[in-house]
């Protein structure tokens, strides 16, 4: 059975605003679930579900077999999660809000404060430990993310875990959150860092329009692309925009980058075109490289946006 | 309660108290001022004060002072854990419903303390005023104190943040000027003493009353019943309207 199990759940707002259309997915325990999609996708209102926040319109959610709705209490307890916004640690250190927050989630003092400093060192939160400085976006998100590790529950629910947080610590982070579910938590991830989350997800699911578009694991969706190959292009900003080659299909121009979709048959026309359009100046880079898991992504909303 | 429950209500108490620590020192000294200020204030208001008329003001203070808490503190409080996103927070930890109003409330109730203690010394000093202080005052307290804020959470958890305010600055303003608990409830129209015999508020004036001289203005038993009956009911409300889940 997984641990956290969500079944065809559909939430309407007031006002007729369809945040959730029929959602259905699982987490194991042990794995770390992705879920991916744009702003508004309904991504929040699912995990305010999960948390017993709000109630689906239909359909069921459970953690280890516990119906979240009708067993809210005990479900609380069964997860713990990091929200959205940053974590409620004015005044404190972050040391005193991980260790009650700790408490209240029903660990003993000794294990909470040694599991805090382990928290604390590992994130390297040292500067803020024990100061009860106005904590930096980076900083409160990564106590808040201590918050929801010190005393993890069964399922782990991380909303934007990475976001404001510098590089070195982001590896750290990701780290911890693979031995979150390496000790036996099905860890439920909300990002929209698809390329960072691609080396840390088992599975994943992205959502669109309220609805799970894909579901799979990271190899697996993106075999079922179209094309296997990615040309990215880095355009010259004082040049207009150079026609691609028929063999390639222009997946996203975001400012100075081109990104387009090659296949495996036709990478030799694609380089030789990317190679001229360099050459003549029109594009001052480019390379050719694997499909990612955000090529996924942005096949997938694409598709949203283009139906919508 | 259970005691994971009492625990859960011990580490939001202190969560507040952090949280809160700076500025502890500063409420505490605000609390004291105003304690003085009623007791003078009160004096410039109503120059010839009698033997009655001081002790409704030295008793009415505290009670002021409670319902006050409950009805305006507390609910901005909530309101602006709403807006910070700390209620939705702590709603999601597995701590009973009530657990932040309780943790709340004695947050406040220790931030009042020194200034109602000094409050009561001053009337006995200015007004000539003996106490004959009873065991029943520190239920009269929390009944008091319970009641006020089960009402006011009920409207934070209720209303959208902006109308919380709103609301309770009417609620405060109704209280001090037409409630009969800085004078008595004869002074009040026919009309509105019959709304205040159902209401809780003159019965919360009169347990505090009776519990710090010995003299209740109804029997004891029916102003203690009254107020826990609205005391239950206010916090089974209040547990509901935080529990609704949207």
């Amino acid at each position: 059975m997984p641990m956290l199990a969500i079944d065809h759940v559909t939430k309407t707002y007031r006002g007729g605003v369809l945040a959730n259309d029929d959602i259905t997915l699982d987490a194991a325990a042990g794995e770390v679930f992705g879920l991916l999609g744009p702003n508004g996708a309904g991504k929040t209102t699912l995990v305010s579900q999960v948390l017993a926040l709000l109630i689906p319109d239909s359909g069921t959610i459970t953690i280890d077999g516990i119906d979240v709705v009708r067993r809210a209490d005990e479900a609380r307890r069964l997860c713990s999660f990091q929200p959205q916004a940053a974590a409620p640690v004015d005044g404190l250190t972050a040391r005193q809000a991980i260790e009650i927050v700790g408490c209240v989630r029903g660990g003993r003092r000794d294990s909470v404060r040694r599991r805090a400093a382990e928290l604390l060192d590992a994130l390297d939160l040292g500067e803020v430990a024990d100061r009860t400085v106005r904590m930096s976006g980076g900083m409160a998100r990564l106590t808040g993310f201590c918050m929801a590790a010190v005393v993890p529950g069964r399922v782990v629910v991380l909303d934007e875990p990475t976001n404001d947080v510098d590089p070195m610590r982001r590896r750290a982070l990701w780290q911890q959150i693979r031995r979150l579910a390496d000790d036996g938590a099905a860890v439920l991830l909300v990002t929209h860092n698809v390329l960072e989350a691609e080396r840390c997800v088992d599975r994943l699911a992205i959502v669109a329009g309220g609805r799970v578009r894909a579901i799979g694991e990271p190899g697996k969706l993106k075999a079922d692309l179209a094309a296997p190959l990615r040309l990215e292009c880095t355009l010259d900003p004082d040049r207009p925009a150079p026609d691609l080659p028929p063999s390639a299909a222009l997946m996203a121009t975001t400012g100075r980058r081109l990104l387009a979709h090659v296949q495996l048959a036709d990478v030799g026309d694609a380089v030789s075109w990317a190679q001229h359009a360099q050459d003549i100046g029109v594009i001052t880079e480019f390379s050719v490289a694997a499909a990612s898991l955000e090529d996924v992504y942005a096949n997938w909303v694409q598709t949203e946006g283009a139906s919508a | 309660m259970t005691g994971q429950a009492w625990r859960a209500c011990l580490l939001l108490f202190r969560w507040q108290m952090l949280r809160n620590r700076q500025l502890f020192a500063l409420l505490v000294t605000i609390q004291i001022a105003l304690g003085v200020g009623v007791i003078f204030g009160f004096s410039y208001l109503v120059p010839h004060i009698d033997a009655e008329v001081a002790l409704f003001f030295a008793t009415g203070a505290p009670t002021l002072t409670l319902i006050l808490m409950g009805l305006t503190l507390v609910p901005q409080e909530t309101a602006q854990a709403r807006v910070s996103g700390r209620y939705d927070y702590v709603s999601a930890l597995p701590v009973p419903r009530l657990a932040p109003m309780i943790a709340d409330v004695s947050y406040w109730l220790l931030v009042q303390l020194p200034g109602t203690l000094l409050t009561l010394l001053l009337a006995a000093w200015r007004f000539h005023l003996h106490f004959h202080v009873d065991g029943l005052v520190i239920p009269a307290i929390v009944l008091v104190s319970l009641t006020a804020a089960a009402v006011g959470y009920g409207v934070a958890v209720t209303f959208p943040p902006t109308a919380t305010t709103q609301v309770t600055q009417f609620l405060s303003i109704a209280l001090l000027l037409f409630s009969p608990i800085e004078f008595p409830l004869s002074r009040l129209p026919e009309w509105l003493q019959d709304v205040h015999r159902v209401l809780p508020v003159t019965y919360m004036a009169d347990v505090i009353r009776g519990g710090l001289t010995g003299h209740y203005g109804v029997s004891r038993a029916l102003a203690f019943a009254v107020l826990g009956g609205y005391c239950v009911a206010g916090l089974a409300l209040s547990a509901r309207a935080a529990n609704r889940r949207g």
